[in-house]
C-alpha cells in the first residue's frame, strides 16, 4: 500500500473515531462544551456581550446562534470545528478573542513583548543606579573591614523604621 | 430655563478662556494682580457650571420636555431618586457634569492654596481652565444640552414638546448608578489637578519636594474615588445585568481601569522620590499619562468609536477629543523635554535588592498592566485600520494575558514592603519573607489536598494572598512589638499610635490588604456553579446543595414598569432555607425589559436567581440560578481599599508638627514682606 493511501486511510480512520466519539457524547457533556463555546463567542445582536452573557433571554441571534452550536454538537464536530462554523456564518468578529495568527498574532504578542521590553529597561536603569554607587565605593570600601551581620541587620531595621 | 443654562454655560466657558490666560499671563509676569484676576475667574467658572447644572436638573424635575435632552432621557413616571442621574446619563449631560466637577476641583485647589505654592498656583489656573474651556466649548459646540425641541412648519419652526418623554435607560435605574458614574466622573476629572501641579512645578522650575507632596494627595482622591468607582461599577453590573459576574473586560470597563493602574504606579513610585530622590522624570511621565488616559478614558466612553455594553451612542466628539489628546501629549511632553536638566536624580541605588527596586518592578508590571489593557482595548481600531478586518477583544483574550500579570503584581504587593529602603541583606531577606512564605506555602498545601483547589492560577492566586497577608500582618505586629516594648502599651493601643504615627505607611498596608480581599473574591469565581430550567408550579431545581420549588408568579404594575415575580422556596441541605422573588420587569417608558436578580449573600457564597423570561410557547419561566462563592469579598475588598486610602490621606502627627512648622515659616516671610 502506498504510503499516501495509508496515510489518507490513517486520517479517514482518526477523523471517523473523533466523529464516533464526539457523537457518543453525553447530553451533559454536549451542554458543558456548549457553554464553553459560549463563552468563547460574541452574540452578534449588538449587545456587546458573550453569547453568554447576552442580557435578552428572547434574543433571536442567540436562539439562531445557540441552535448551530447545538446542532454542530449533536453532530459531533469538535469545539474548534463548530468555532470555524460561527466564523463561517457571521465572521471573525463572532469570536471573543482574535485568533492567533496573522495581524492579529500582534494582539497576543505585543503585551509579552512588552513585558520583555519593561523588564529589559528596569534591569539597565537598575544597572545605570548601581554602577556610580559601586564605582564611588572603590577601592576604600574594600579596605573596611567586614561588618557583623547582626549589626548590619539592626542597622538596616533602624533604617527601614527611619525611611518609612 | 433652558435659556438660562445656555446662558450659564456659555458664561463658563467665558470664565474659563479668561482663567487659562490671566492664569498663564499671572505666572509669566509674576503678576499678584493677575493672578487674583484668575483666582476670581475660577469663582465665576464654578458659578456658571452650576447654574448650568441646576438649570438642567430643574428642567428634569419639572418635565419639561421641550428640551431634547430631558425627552430623551427622563419621563414623567421616573422615580424622583432616579431623576438626578438623568444629568449624567447622556452624552451632553455627562460633558457638563464632568465640567462641573472639574470646576469644584480647581475652586477647592484655589481655595486650600490662597496662602500656598504662590509661585505654582498662576500655572494650576492656567492649565486646569485650560482643560475647563476644552470641556465647556465641547459641552456648549457639540454635545449643548439646552437644545429645544421644535417641530418645522411652513412658516419656520415652532417649539414642540411630547407628552412624555423616553425615560432613563432602565439598567440605569439602580441604587447604585446614582453613586458610581459621579465617583467614577471625580476620579477622570480629579486627575486634572495633579498634572496642572506637575506641569507647573516643571514651567517654574520649582522642582523641589513641594511639588511631589502636593500632587501625591491630589493624585490619591481622585484614585480612590475612581476605584470607588469602578467597584460601584462592578456592583451595578453584577445586581442589574443578570450574567452574575462584576468584571467583563468590556471597553469602557478597561477605560476606568486604565487611569486607575497608571495613577497606581504613579503613587508607588512618586515614594522613591520623596525618600531618595531618584525617579523624577518617570514621575513626570506616569502623571502625564495618568491624566492622558483619563481622558483617553472619557473619549472611549463617549466618542461609540468601540461597541460597548455602555452602549453610547456614536457622536460627533470623537476628533474633538482627539486634537485634545494631541495637545495634551505634545505640550506636556514638550515642557517635559525642555526641563529634563532639573531632573536629574539626587542619588544612586546601593543595592539591587532594595526597596527602590522593589518599587521598580512594581512600576513595570503596572505599566506592563496598562499596556495589556490599553492595546486589548484599542485591538479592534487597529486591525480594522491595518487589516479592514472587524476582531472582538473579549474575556478570554484579558484572562489569558492579565491573569499572569495580576499574580506578579500580588507577589509584589506582599515582597515589596518586606525589603528595606537602600540595601537589604540576605539574613534581613531571610528573616522577613520567612514566615510569609511559609505561611502562603501551607496555604497552597492545605487548599490543594484538603479544600480540593487544583486549578493552577486559583491554587497560586489564594496563596499568594495567604503570603501577602502574612506580610501585612507581620508589618503591624512587628512595629506593635517595638511600641509595646519601648511605649510600655498594651497590643492594641500600640498598633492605633504605630497606625495614627505613619498612617500613610500603615493606611497603604490596609489598601494592599483590601486588594488582597479582592484577589481572594476573585479567585471564588473557579468555584461558580451555574444551571437554568423552565419551570412552573411546582417544577424543582437543583443547584449544589440547594433546592428551588416554583411556588407561583404574580403579575403588577408599578408607575414605570410592569413587572412578573416568580415566588421561588429554597431548602439548603434539606432543611427550609427562603424564598426568593426573582422578577423580570418591563418598563413602560423605554418600552424596555430588565431583569431583577433575587440574590441571598453571605460571606462563603452568594445564591443568585434570575428570571430570564418566559418559554414562549408553555408560558413557564425560564430561571437561572448561580451559585457565586466569595463574591461579597470583592465589595469588602473594595472598601477596606477606600478605608486604607482614606487613612493614608490623614496627615500623621509628624506630617502636622511638620506643616505647622512650614506655615509659621510661611507667615514669618510674610510679615516680613507687609513690614
Amino acid at each position: 500500500m502506498p504510503v499516501s493511501r495509508l496515510l489518507k486511510t490513517l486520517v479517514l480512520f482518526l477523523c471517523l473515531g473523533t466523529v464516533a466519539v464526539a457523537a457518543g457524547r453525553s447530553p451533559a457533556q454536549i451542554d458543558q462544551i456548549q457553554k464553553d463555546i459560549s463563552n468563547k463567542v460574541y452574540c452578534t445582536c449588538g449587545c456587546a456581550t458573550t453569547l453568554a452573557r447576552c442580557p435578552d433571554p428572547h434574543c433571536p441571534v442567540k436562539a439562531e446562534m445557540d441552535k448551530i452550536i447545538r446542532t454542530d454538537l449533536e453532530q459531533g464536530k469538535t469545539e474548534q470545528a463548530v468555532l470555524q462554523d460561527l466564523v463561517d456564518h457571521y465572521g471573525e468578529k463572532v469570536l471573543a478573542a482574535p485568533p492567533p495568527k496573522g495581524f492579529n498574532l500582534t494582539a497576543w504578542i505585543l503585551p509579552s513583548v512588552g513585558l520583555l521590553i519593561g523588564l529589559f529597561l528596569a534591569i539597565l536603569v537598575v544597572r545605570r543606579w548601581r554602577r556610580p554607587a559601586l564605582q564611588a565605593a572603590g577601592p576604600a570600601s574594600s579596605a573596611t573591614p567586614p561588618v557583623d551581620d547582626n549589626v548590619r541587620s539592626a542597622v538596616e531595621e533602624e533604617m527601614k523604621k527611619f525611611m518609612d | 430655563m433652558n435659556q438660562v443654562g445656555a446662558v450659564g454655560l456659555i458664561a463658563a466657558l467665558a470664565f474659563a478662556f479668561y482663567g487659562m490666560v490671566t492664569g498663564a499671563v499671572a505666572g509669566k509676569l509674576r503678576s499678584p494682580r493677575m493672578l487674583k484676576s484668575a483666582q476670581r475667574a475660577v469663582l465665576g467658572f464654578f458659578a456658571m457650571t452650576t447654574l448650568a447644572v441646576v438649570s438642567l436638573e430643574y428642567l428634569v424635575l419639572t418635565d419639561n420636555f421641550h428640551s431634547a435632552y430631558v425627552a430623551e432621557h427622563s419621563s414623567r413616571a421616573l422615580p424622583l431618586l432616579y431623576k438626578f442621574p438623568v444629568l449624567w446619563s447622556g452624552q451632553e449631560g455627562s460633558l457638563l457634569f464632568w465640567t462641573w466637577l472639574l470646576s469644584i476641583y480647581v475652586g477647592v485647589a484655589v481655595l486650600l492654596n490662597r496662602r500656598k505654592n504662590r509661585q505654582l498656583m498662576p500655572y494650576v489656573i492656567a492649565i486646569s481652565l485650560g482643560v475647563g474651556t476644552f470641556f465647556s466649548l465641547v459641552t456648549f459646540w457639540v454635545a449643548n444640552p439646552f437644545n429645544q425641541l421644535s417641530l418645522a412648519t411652513a412658516t419656520g419652526t415652532t417649539p414642540y414638546a411630547p407628552p412624555d418623554g423616553n425615560g432613563l435607560n432602565p439598567a440605569l435605574q439602580f441604587h447604585s448608578m446614582v453613586a458610581h458614574p459621579p465617583m467614577l466622573y471625580l476620579g477622570y476629572v480629579g486627575f486634572a489637578i495633579p498634572f496642572a501641579f506637575a506641569m507647573s512645578a516643571l514651567m517654574t522650575r520649582q522642582l523641589g519636594d513641594n511639588w511631589i507632596r502636593v500632587t501625591r494627595r491630589w493624585t490619591m482622591v481622585p484614585w480612590m474615588l475612581l476605584g470607588t468607582g469602578i467597584v460601584l461599577g462592578g456592583q451595578w453590573a453584577y445586581h442589574v445585568l443578570g450574567w452574575g459576574g462584576y468584571w467583563a473586560w468590556d471597553p469602557v470597563e478597561n477605560a476606568s481601569l486604565l487611569p486607575w493602574l497608571a495613577g497606581t504606579a504613579f503613587l508607588h513610585s512618586v515614594m522613591i522620590q520623596e525618600k531618595r530622590g531618584m525617579l523624577k522624570v518617570w514621575n513626570m511621565v506616569l502623571i502625564i499619562l495618568t491624566f492622558f488616559l483619563s481622558i483617553f478614558g472619557t473619549f472611549l466612553t463617549r466618542s461609540g468609536i468601540i461597541s460597548s455594553v455602555h452602549a453610547f451612542a456614536k457622536s460627533d466628539i470623537g476628533p474633538w477629543f482627539s486634537v485634545f489628546l494631541a495637545i495634551i501629549a505634545a505640550f506636556s511632553l514638550t515642557v517635559l523635554f525642555l526641563r529634563l536638566d532639573f531632573l536629574k536624580s539626587d542619588n544612586r541605588l546601593d543595592s539591587i535588592v532594595s526597596r527602590e527596586s522593589g518599587f521598580l518592578f512594581n512600576n513595570w508590571i503596572l505599566l506592563a498592566a496598562v499596556l495589556a489593557v490599553l492595546w486589548g482595548t484599542i485591538f479592534p481600531i487597529v486591525s480594522k485600520a491595518v487589516e479592514n478586518v472587524t476582531v472582538t477583544v473579549g474575556p478570554p483574550f484579558f484572562n489569558k494575558v492579565m491573569i499572569p500579570i495580576g499574580l506578579l503584581l500580588l507577589f509584589l504587593t506582599g515582597a515589596g514592603p518586606l525589603l528595606a529602603w537602600r540595601k537589604t541583606s540576605f539574613q534581613s531577606i531571610k528573616r522577613n519573607f520567612t514566615v510569609p512564605l511559609v505561611f502562603g506555602g501551607v496555604a497552597g498545601i492545605f487548599l490543594f489536598f484538603f479544600v480540593g483547589v487544583h486549578g493552577f492560577y486559583t491554587l497560586m492566586s489564594l496563596s499568594l494572598c495567604a503570603f501577602v497577608a502574612a506580610s501585612i500582618v507581620g508589618e503591624f505586629y512587628k512595629g506593635a512589638r517595638t511600641r509595646m516594648k519601648t511605649s510600655k502599651e498594651h497590643f492594641f493601643p500600640a498598633v492605633y499610635n504605630l497606625t495614627m504615627r505613619n498612617t500613610r505607611r500603615y493606611g497603604g498596608y490596609i489598601v494592599h490588604f483590601g486588594i488582597v480581599l479582592l484577589f481572594v473574591g476573585v479567585a471564588g469565581q473557579a468555584f461558580r456553579f451555574e444551571t437554568q430550567k423552565l419551570m412552573g408550579p411546582g417544577d424543582l431545581l437543583q443547584a449544589r446543595n440547594y433546592l428551588f420549588r416554583f411556588e407561583g408568579m404574580t403579575t403588577g404594575q408599578k408607575a414605570n414598569y410592569e413587572y412578573e415575580t416568580v415566588s421561588l422556596a429554597v431548602t439548603k441541605n434539606g432543611h427550609a432555607w427562603t424564598v426568593m422573588h426573582p422578577q423580570k420587569r418591563f418598563f413602560i417608558a423605554s418600552q424596555q425589559p430588565l431583569s431583577h436578580v433575587a440574590l441571598r449573600s453571605n460571606l462563603a457564597e452568594d445564591v443568585y436567581v434570575v428570571m430570564a423570561g418566559r418559554d414562549p410557547n408553555t408560558g413557564k419561566a425560564i430561571i437561572h440560578v448561580i451559585i457565586n462563592p466569595l463574591v461579597q469579598w470583592v465589595w469588602i475588598g473594595g472598601m477596606v481599599v477606600l478605608l486604607g486610602t482614606i487613612l493614608a490621606l490623614i496627615p500623621s502627627r509628624v506630617e502636622r508638627e511638620m506643616a505647622q512648622i512650614h506655615k509659621n515659616q510661611e507667615e514669618a516671610v510674610e510679615a516680613h514682606h507687609a513690614s
